[in-house]
């Protein structure tokens, strides 16, 4: 099925029945077979299919990939019913499995719309009665519930034959021209996502303010944190679903990085909310922690088990099984805490409280109505001239807690950078910092990640001991321990040279230059 | 990349058009993008595909790729399959590929291209064992050979795989057969004892296949139930399952 293509509507009033009349008047038609059709399609819940041109269709038993622009099928099988949650693993071994892994990654099919199609194919003929051009009659339906089915407006959709492209011209210019249709503005699946309150392309969880240097920084620290706060609700029902690992990934990004406004531009806000504020989200932070680790130790597990040698890899089951039990119990806690009053009121106020801040008297706000080109670039520069300082102080024997502290003023830099550097400064200065910072946050992070590692394997072994299989676990978790080790020294010795790099002459000048002026 | 195949044979009719003609229709049916590409200047496909036969520029141009062959390409009436239309220039491409260096492996050049388009592409060939046969052999991944299960044709088959020596797969099939001959039914158990090349599905020879000429379109359409509609499909399968099995 051509899901964009060349679509038009019918002109105003015009039935379906009614063109075909008007179309045989004009074109010699001849009827083809006709189709009765139901797909489903499916979709991440940020739209990474529509994203890379896609779209994930079950029809008739088979489900497969296709192209949103020309309908051409990429990758597709003979496959059941998808289920309300999809994973690429979930599929059977193949090239529709391989292709969708590749853009979908860790995320979660959910179903988008059903929608039902009957198609009426004409082919235009020729003086020799050859089909020059197609035309189908495609009437649709999207069914908004199970018993809810809205009918969209039916479309004439136009392919033309190779070699006879003067005809396709011919026949559009007769349609437009002479016939009144108009081209469709999006994609039929576009329009049954829409006519269901849904956003075609999904929900995402980027940021993409737009600020200007002379804004008021309260202004420009309210319009983020605002976003923050939206991507923070949107996420908020798949994590407490538990739908895939990015809902719950995304929504602590989110949380950080609004801690790290607050923190970084604290003399916009009244002391006495930005500390009630900070409070609470630092809350939000710490319950969604646990799980947040479980997760990545799940979805981390097999490439975990694949650096041991293969006869013991299956020993590392009752792992598994301690990590999942451990998984459960600690997404209980963080969804009774989501639900709890205190976030709940918490969902109210903060959004609320961000939008009079502009309106709020300025005592005791010495930076609300600076300017937040002024007022970023002199936190840019500060931290990252801090930054630049400790990394220089750390040395082959400082302790790991040098190196952990210089990662946590990394990521406040990184995210001033994020929602303030790059809308308000060229993004060939900004963007190789940034590079150059997550080069180096990238290393301090493996250093700190294997330390962490290290010590929840080692707490996990009493309960593992005891489980059927203990023994061998407990003997591959130690071989595990091992490798984290040496990944942990590898880092370690990384750092030198990351570190060189961020805190170079050069890049140092270009810090001062765009920043401090 | 696609798969190029060739209905070829020594000998005049004996249904190689008929074949390339409604299994290029079935590839297309079945959901792959297939091309066909009319080898004959008397351009009997390009006929019943409603096309005009008329490639610009001619046999020369196209054999030394000074015509774009993207642009000479035309749909058909079904979806997914199109067409390279013949030429009646087409008459000396003997002569134009002794003209051109490479002269054995020009028409693999031209197709070079249009590998990636199609799933499948057929060549219609013309009947005869010259230069353009050549580069044939050298252009297919596998022959289909229709055989007329007649007296010669045991010799035939063999003249053929003696020819292709080594080079693409050879597929043959009994094509315009009569049961009710006995020298047909006694020729087909012979060979296919002898030949195990030899595909299962045979071609009847019917009225549906002649009828194509007239209505100028596959037999699934005329006579979509018929002997010959269904023998196609039982062909393509058999067909399309060797060429699976060789990889």
């Amino acid at each position: 099925m051509n899901l964009t293509g060349t679509d038009l509507l019918l002109p105003a009033r015009t039935t379906p029945a009614d063109a075909v009349v008007a179309l045989g008047n004009r074109l010699s038609l001849q009827e083809g077979d006709g189709a009765q059709r139901e797909l489903r399609f499916y979709d991440t819940f940020d739209g990474l299919l529509h994203e890379a041109g896609l779209a994930f269709v079950h029809e008739s038993g088979r489900s497969a990939l296709r192209s949103l622009e020309t309908g051409d099928e990429q990758a597709g099988t003979a496959a059941p019913d998808p289920p309300e949650r999809l994973f690429a693993g979930e599929l059977e071994p193949g090239p529709l499995r391989d292709a969708l892994a590749a853009i979908i990654e860790v995320r979660a099919l959910q179903p988008l719309v059903r929608v039902e199609i009957a198609e009426r194919a004409f082919g235009v003929l020729d003086g020799a009665e050859k089909t020059v051009v197609r035309l189908a009659l495609v009437e649709a339906a999207v069914f908004a519930s199970p018993t809810r089915r809205l009918a969209l407006a039916p479309r004439l959709r136009i392919a033309a034959v190779r070699g006879y492209e003067k005809a396709f011209a011919r026949v559009c210019r007769t349609l437009v021209d002479d016939l009144g249709l108009t081209a469709a503005a999006g994609s039929t699946l576009d329009e049954a996502v829409l006519a269901t309150g849904a956003t075609p392309g999904g929900v995402s969880s980027k940021v993409d303010v737009a600020l200007v240097r002379d804004q008021r920084s309260d202004s420009a620290a309210a319009s983020i944190l605002e976003r923050l706060a939206q991507v923070m609700d949107s996420n908020l029902p798949g994590l407490i679903a538990d739908v895939d690992a990015e809902f719950l990934h995304d929504y602590r990004v989110a949380v950080r990085r609004s801690r790290a406004v607050m923190k970084e531009l604290k003399g916009v806000f009244p002391a006495e909310q930005l500390a009630r504020f900070r409070a609470e989200l630092r809350r939000l932070q710490q319950v969604t922690g646990p799980s947040r680790d479980l997760d990545v130790y799940v979805l981390d597990f097999d490439q975990l088990r694949a650096g041991l040698p293969a006869a013991s890899r299956s020993d590392l089951e009752p792992l598994l099984r301690v990590l999942r039990a451990r998984r459960v119990i600690a997404r209980r806690e963080m969804v009774r805490a989501m639900r709890s009053d205190r976030a709940e009121e918490l969902r109210a106020e903060w959004p609320a409280f961000l939008s009079e801040l502009v309106t709020l008297p300025t005592d005791g706000r010495p930076d609300a109505a600076r300017p937040i080109g002024e007022l970023a670039g002199e936190r840019i520069t500060k931290i990252y001239k801090r930054m630049v300082k400790m990394g220089r102080a750390i040395e082959d024997s400082s302790p790991p807690e040098a190196l952990h502290e210089l990662r946590k003023q990394g990521k406040e830099l990184r995210y001033l950078l994020e929602l303030f550097g790059l809308p308000l400064h060229p993004g060939d200065v900004v963007k190789p910092l940034v590079r150059a910072l997550k080069s180096l946050q990238d290393t301090l992070g493996r250093h700190q990640d294997r330390e962490v590692q290290i010590a929840t394997l080692r707490s996990f072994r009493d309960q593992v001991s005891t489980l059927r299989g203990g023994a061998a676990a407990l003997m591959a978790m130690g071989v595990l321990i091992e490798h984290l080790g040496e990944d942990e020294r590898a880092a370690r010795a990384e750092f030198a040279e990351r570190f060189a790099s961020f805190a170079s002459k050069a890049q140092r000048a270009l810090v001062m230059e765009t920043f401090s002026s | 990349m696609s798969r190029v195949l060739a209905t070829y044979n020594i000998k005049g009719g004996v249904g190689k058009t008929s074949a390339a003609v409604n299994l290029a229709y079935l590839a297309a049916r079945g959901g792959a993008t297939t091309l066909l590409w009319d080898l004959d200047p008397q351009g009997a496909s390009t006929y019943l595909f409603r096309v005009r036969p008329k490639v610009r520029g001619g046999v020369r141009k196209l054999v030394r790729r000074k015509s774009d062959v993207e642009d000479l390409i035309k749909g058909t009436d079904h979806e997914r399959l199109d067409l390279l239309p013949a030429d009646f220039s087409y008459r000396h491409m003997d002569l134009a590929l002794d003209a051109a260096k490479h002269s054995t492996d020009r028409l693999a050049r031209v197709l070079e291209p249009l590998r990636g388009q199609y799933e499948y592409i057929f060549l219609d060939c013309p009947p005869s064992i010259s230069l353009v046969s050549e580069n044939v052999f050298e252009a297919a991944d596998a022959l289909l050979v229709p055989i007329i299960p007649a007296t010669l044709s045991s010799r035939t088959f063999e003249q053929l795989e003696e020819l292709v020596h080594g080079g693409p797969q050879v597929l043959a099939f009994f094509s315009m057969v009569e049961v009710r001959k006995s020298l047909h039914r006694e020729v087909m158990a012979k060979l296919r004892a002898t030949h195990v090349t030899m595909l299962g599905a045979a071609i009847p020879s019917a009225d549906e296949v002649e009828r194509m000429g007239v209505e100028r379109t596959v037999v699934a359409e005329i006579a979509p139930a018929g002997r010959a509609a269904i023998a196609y499909e039982a062909l393509w399968w058999d067909v399309r399952r060797r060429l699976t099995a060789r990889g």
